[in-house]
């Protein structure tokens, strides 16, 4: 039975998946993106049915492993556009530094505001992070690293719909400009949506998306401890 | 013929994987062996010890259903009962302004420095 379940989590994934993209295909409207609407009708199934998220993920793991050569994979759009990116090398490094310094003050100051507990705000903070190092930052800074693969998915998912409106009101027709904030803004999700504008904006948001993870990393082992507790003890005693 | 092709080049792939792991676990580093991957096979690929089209196929296809792979993760929401109420409320919306906000700093950098580059060669 568990094993059929598997096959069937597996398999229905993908089904589903295809049948939301045809569909998004179809009516192009942002909010039909099958990175909302796959989820919500899995989660709906899962409800109903009562099989409960474990047995579930023990064959739908398979999909979440392919992430990893998939990552692995960055480096053929990187290598092909090596002389541009060559030619752009200060304005993704500052750019994505000054990012991810917003991100993580951004979060941790937003999610002190609305008056949640510490273990949410720390898993809140690495949320801009590709999912990996995300939860890897999560448990380094005291956070649970579980809850932060959720904050990455709904990162992610909220940011690629969030980005073409940001791009519309602010003009950003550049594609460097577009891919470094999709990459920034909702790393691996924002980098797809990125591809779709074209080649380019999906280099550099990959770029975005490795070089964020990097500086992140870096930013919430040495700054933040500092930054939280000048925050906690000095401006709100 | 294609999708066999594809097949194994993700196979190449895996195996770029398990040496980014391996050299993550070996010297304790904070970074993530498919990172480490990405940048080995960025390596190979410019000092053309491995050629493209071993492959290209494989990564594209990988990179093209990219979406498909965070699906599982996403469902992961439903075991947080908490979430579903005003915590989850509160979630999101620290989530919506500090995705704004991040996406507007990092792409209003992103075109200023260009702007700026621009106007130091003309």
């Amino acid at each position: 039975m568990s094993l059929f379940i598997a096959i069937a989590s597996l398999l229905g994934t993908i089904a589903i998946f295809y049948i939301c993209k045809m569909f998004y295909k179809k009516y192009k409207k942002e909010w039909l993106t099958p990175m909302l609407i796959t989820p919500f009708v899995i989660i709906v199934i899962l409800l109903l049915t009562g099989i409960p998220y474990k047995s579930y993920n023990t064959g739908a793991n398979v999909l979440t492993n392919l992430l990893g050569p998939a990552t692995v994979a960055f480096a053929v759009p990187i290598y092909k556009n090596v002389n541009l990116l060559k030619k752009h090398a200060f304005e993704i490094f500052v750019s994505i530094a000054v990012g991810s310094a917003v991100a993580i003050v951004s979060s941790f100051i937003m999610a002190l505001i609305v008056g949640l507990n510490d273990e949410l705000v720390h898993s809140l903070v690495p949320r801009s992070v590709t999912t990996p190092i995300a939860m890897d930052i999560s448990n380094m800074i005291g956070g649970s690293p579980t809850l932060t693969a959720v904050f990455v998915m709904t990162t992610g998912i909220l940011g690629s719909l969030l980005a073409p409106i940001v791009i519309k009101v602010c003009r950003f027709h550049r594609p460097s400009s577009r891919g470094l904030m999709l990459g920034m803004g909702a790393h691996g999700t924002g980098t797809s949506k990125a591809f779709e504008f074209g080649e380019l904006e999906g280099t550099f948001a990959s770029l975005a998306m490795i070089v964020a993870a990097l500086i992140s990393i870096v930013l919430s082992t040495t700054i933040f401890p500092v930054f939280e507790h000048l925050v906690i003890n000095i401006l709100l005693p | 013929m294609k999708i066999v092709k594809s097949i194994v080049q993700i196979g190449y792939l895996y195996i770029l994987l398990f040496i980014g792991n391996t050299i993550a676990r070996l010297l304790h580093l904070p970074i993530p062996g498919s990172i480490i991957g990405l940048v080995l096979l960025f390596l190979l690929l410019q000092l053309h010890i491995i050629k493209l089209e071993w492959i290209e196929l494989g990564a594209a296809l990988l990179l093209s259903e990219l979406l498909l792979f965070f699906i599982p993760s996403a469902i992961g929401v439903v075991d947080y009962h908490a979430l579903f109420g005003v915590q989850g409320m509160k979630v999101v919306l620290v989530i919506v302004v500090s995705a704004i906000v991040v996406m507007l700093v990092t792409g209003y950098t992103a075109q200023w420095l260009e702007q700026r580059k621009k106007g130091d060669t003309v």
